[in-house]
Parts: C-alpha cells; structure tokens; sequence
C-alpha cells in the first residue's frame, strides 16, 4: 500500500494530463474538410481552438459529474440528465436580450460582459437545482430516479421556454445557432473574454472540488458513516453542489448543454483507477476533457457527409454515444438495486 | 463519556425519555433491549448525529465543543449495516478509516500507512488488502468495517450490532477482540446488542434500555435477572448460572409464563 502524498497527487494529475494531450494530439488530426494528419501552421491555429474549448468544456463536466455521483451517491447522476446545464443554458441565452444587455450596459467592458454571461448561466443553474431537488425530495430523501426523471423534465421545460422564446423574438442575436442551446456545440465565435472568464472560473472551481477530492471519497459513504469519520458531510454536500454547479454553468454558458460527458468519464475512470476520489477525480477531468476534443473531432468529420458543409453538433455526437451507456448502466444498477 | 438527561423524539414518537449513561476507558459495555427500545438512537445522539434535549460530554468537553474531526480521532462508529461499494478495494475501505488525520487534498502521513498495516495485520486482513469488497465473505467484510474504526485510532468505540451478519464464530472472534482492545490498550466499547447471552459473557457492564428509559444499568450479575429481563422483553426467562462464572438467559418456550396456559 502506498501513501498518498504530494508527490501522487502530482503524479496523478500529470498522468491525467497526459491522457488529454495524447487525445487532444488525436483531435488536431481530424480536420472539417475530411482530411487527416498533423495540421499546418494555419490549420493549426483553427483546430488548436476547436480542440482546446473542447477540452476545457469536457474537463469542467467530468469533474462535476464525478462530484454530483459522489454527493448524491447516485451513479447516474450527471449535469446535464439532473437537468442543470438546461438552466444554465437558457439562463445565458436570456442574457443576450437587448433588455439584458442594456441593464448590464454598465458592464461595458467586454470581461465585465463576459463574466455576467457567467453569472447569468450560474443563476440559471441553481434556478434549476433549486427546482430538481425541491421536486425530487420527499421528507429529506432524494430518491436516485426520481431525481434523474424530474432533472430530465426540467430539461425538456427548459427546452420548450428556449424554443418558444426564439420563435416570438426572430431577430435575437444568436451565436452558433439556435439549437445550441438544446444540443451543446463548441463555439469558435467566442470573445477572447468570454474565453478566459470561463477559464478562470472552471480552474478556480475545479482547484476547490481537487481540495475536498478527500471527502468526497468518505461522503460515498452515507451521512453518519461520514460524520463519524470527520467529515462534516452537509456543508461538503452544499459546497460540492454549488461549486460542481458553477463549474457546469461555466461550460454550458460557452457551449450549451453537452449530455453524458460527466456520466461516462468518472465510470471509466473509476475502471482504470479504482473508486478513490483523489484518483477518480484528476483522472475523470483528463478524460472528459480528451474525449470531449475526440468527440468534437468526431463530428467535424462528418463534414465531409453533408451537403452545407456543416457537421452535427458534438451534442449529437456525445448523446449517440452516452445515451447507450447510460441505458446499460441503468440496466445494471437496476439489477443489483440502489441503496437507498 | 459521561452523558445526562438524553430526552429525543422522532416528531411525536418519544424515543429517548432522560436517559443517563456514562463510559469509561478499558470498560465493555453491552447496551441491551428489545427492538424500538433506542438502542440505535442513545448511539447516534451520543455521537451528536442526532441533537437531542440534555448534555453529552466526550473527556469532559461538551460535544458542542468538539469538531467533527477532533471526536473522529476519539470515537469510533459501527454503524448497523455500513454502506459498501462492491468494486471498492479492502485496502481502500481501511484508509478511510484515516480521513480524520488527512490534511488537505487528502494527503496522507507515513504514520496513516503505518497505522492501516497494522490493523490489517491485527484483524488478519493484510493478505486481502488488494481484494474486492464483493469477492471476501461477510465475516470478512465485517472484520474491514471493524478495522476501518480501528484505523481512526478511537479512544471509544460505539458499535451498533456488530454481530448481525455474523456467524457464531466470528462472533465470539469480534467480542474477543473487542474485550482484548478495552483490556491492553484502554479503549471504551459500547456495543448494542440482541444478543443477551454474548454479551452475558463479554460486557463488564450492562444498560438495559426499555421504551426509551434506562431500567438497568450495572454489572451483568445484577441486570442479568429473570425478572428484570421478563419485564423488559415481555417473554419468560431463565436464568442459568455457569459454573465459571457468568449466566446463561434462555427464554421459556414452554408457555408456562403465558395467562393462557
């Protein structure tokens, strides 16, 4: 048995990181135009782009899935299938009306702008928890399905008001196109603000979840298994979803809401490093944030199959891929049933 | 541990009614009573899991003073049936046992590993460090959750029948260890209990818990009374001294107690 020191966490994270580079590698080969093999200088500086807003967007859903599994013991659990990345994302396209944009009008500068889209789409998702949980509790419990079945309908609620709102007012400035909002796609049309505001705000997030990575092993556990050994289990749960939550809303408010990429990367990286959170965690980030890219790659691809010139949304791509595990997961837990 | 006027209530249901315990280092306890008497409730509000009216004092500190840390490093906690993840590793199990200790991001100390090795060493585990929760028998998997409390290096241990899922054996074993702990390194047990006789045989002391009140609390020579134990159980009872000290309880089947004989 070896001690888990500074030197392991180190490890472990630089390990993580090599998995993404070594995906990412992969996904700079894949271009729109069909074509495969290390891009040139100008090429280069396209994909780069592309490769990078994945991989930031899938490491800050990973790291949320894992926190979300672990804080509600559900393995199910997952930003988008609980119905939060549908808040934030209808949150941060409310926040492109002119009336929006003129109330924040003293933000004028365009971090100032981008950083109350962030705070927009964080609102929209405790908005959403808020509603999922009050739903899904009955008398303090929150039972696993239940929860997963209200998130879904809040989702499609969501989708329904997004949908609505845009048809009665044609002319609001979209980015990336309306279904963006319903299936996440990575955007390139992005201010370098916008960017560094959900850098900054998914690396700071993710630095504090790193830090209770500990706890979350022990809060797997149950409430007085938990607080027998230390952890004061409630305040964990509420720091965990409220910062897990802002990580989510900090990817949904520049790519909308990408589904499954935080339910499947804590699974694989449960598969490959055992069920301890300080490994899960680092891992499941290096993971989504290279199959996020890979995916996204994915769907560039099919470029070369459609007519416009277009490709699907990574979305597509990731629902195509994650709706199935999750259905045989289901299968599975149902099997050896729930605690709980 | 000293703990005075416990008085808790599940909404209208009164489960504890001023209840006085106490327990001091190297001593087992057996608390005993039938089922919904609050055995389980006495442990959870002695851990300050549950708030309940009166005072607990863990080494003369009131528990309000204590943080959940610091009493995790004095007091352990078996629960009744403790969760279990089937693809989680025995070895991973133990360490949690050490999160009280860990500093941030989860860093261990050599004293951690030490401390787990020797445990497992103790408990016969260390050749299943790498094992499965799902692939080791049930006894074993008690003996994990057992050693995962030891970890924490408790000064107290408050175990909510332990021996449920255990055969006759490993629970002979388990009350062994337990008075083994208590006798060389100190540790004050308090183990709730169906089990009259085992813990006829093990306990130092007795707490007879009926109903919410304390009807007994002493050596097991005065609680371990035909009579105290009828009124309590609401089943005849025959009590049977062996020759080597100690008693054996055996309810009567007969029926001779029953008004309908």
């Amino acid at each position: 048995m070896r001690r888990w020191g500074w030197g392991s966490l180190v490890l472990t994270i630089g390990g993580s990181v090599l998995v993404w580079a070594v995906l990412a590698a992969a996904s700079l080969c894949v271009g729109s135009s069909g074509d495969l093999g290390w891009p040139g200088r100008q090429v280069y500086e396209i994909r780069s782009e592309w490769v990078y807003m994945a991989s930031l967007v899938g490491a800050a859903l990973a790291a949320a899935g894992v926190v979300y599994q672990a804080i509600l013991r559900n393995p199910l659990a997952d930003p988008y299938l609980l119905g939060i990345s549908s808040g934030a994302s209808l949150f941060a396209y409310l926040w492109r009306f002119p009336v929006v944009a003129g109330v924040l009008g003293v933000l004028s500068t365009s971090s100032g702008r981008a950083l109350s889209q962030q705070a927009f789409a964080f609102a929209g998702a405790m908005v959403a928890v808020a509603v999922v949980f009050t739903l899904a509790s009955s008398r303090g419990r929150l039972e696993p399905i239940t929860l997963l079945l209200v998130g879904v309908i809040v989702n499609a609620v969501n989708g329904s008001i997004f949908l609505l709102i845009s048809e009665l007012a044609k002319d609001l400035p979209n980015s990336g196109g309306p279904m963006t909002f319903l299936v996440g796609r990575i955007q390139t049309n992005l201010t370098p603000a916008q960017e560094w505001a959900a850098a900054w705000v998914i690396g700071v997030g993710w630095a504090v979840l790193l830090y209770l990575s500990g706890e979350l092993s022990v809060a797997v556990l149950g409430t007085a298994e938990a607080e027998a050994l230390g952890v004061r289990i409630q305040r964990l749960r509420w720091i965990g979803l409220i910062v897990a939550s802002l990580v989510t809303a900090s990817a949904v408010a520049i790519s909308g809401p990408i589904g499954f990429v935080g339910l499947v990367c804590p699974h694989l990286a449960r598969l490959m490093v055992g069920t301890d959170h300080r490994k899960v965690f680092p891992v499941a980030t290096g993971l989504g944030a290279g199959l996020l890219a890979v995916a996204d790659a994915g769907s560039r691809f099919m470029a070369r199959e459609t007519m416009a010139g277009t490709w699907p949304a990574v979305g597509v791509v990731t629902g195509l891929v994650g709706g199935p595990f999750f259905l045989a997961l289901l299968w599975r837990t149902r099997l050896s049933g729930i605690e709980e | 541990m000293e703990a005075k006027g416990l008085t808790f209530a599940y909404g209208r249901r009164s489960v504890l009614r001023e209840v006085n315990v106490s327990l001091w280092p190297g001593e087992v306890v057996a608390l005993l009573g039938p089922n919904g008497s609050g055995k389980s409730t006495l442990i959870k509000v002695l851990l300050g899991h549950l708030h309940a009216a009166g005072q607990v004092s863990w080494e003369a500190k009131p528990l309000a003073e204590w943080t959940r840390r610091r009493l995790a490093r004095r007091v352990a906690y078996l629960a009744q049936s403790p969760a279990w993840d089937g693809e989680q590793r025995v070895g991973e199990v133990l360490r949690l046992g050490r999160a009280p200790y860990w500093t941030a991001f989860g860093i261990e100390s050599e004293t951690d590993i030490q401390v787990i090795r020797a445990v497992a060493e103790m408990l016969g585990l260390a050749n299943l460090l790498g094992r499965r929760m799902d692939e080791i028998s049930g006894g074993q998997r008690q003996r994990v959750f057992l050693g995962r409390c030891l970890a924490q290096q408790p000064a107290a241990m408050l175990l909510d029948e332990p021996n449920t899922f255990l055969d006759l054996k490993h629970q002979v074993e388990l009350c062994r260890l337990l008075r083994r702990l208590a006798k060389d390194d100190g540790v004050a047990v308090l183990m709730a209990s169906h089990d009259l006789n085992l813990a006829g045989a093990f306990a130092d002391r007795v707490v007879l818990l009926a109903d919410g009140k304390v009807v007994a609390d002493g050596p097991v020579r005065e609680v371990m009374r035909a009579e105290v134990l009828a009124g309590v159980y609401g089943v005849g009872m025959e009590v049977i001294e062996r020759p080597g000290g100690g008693a054996v309880v055996v309810p009567r089947v007969d029926g001779s107690d029953s008004p309908f004989s």
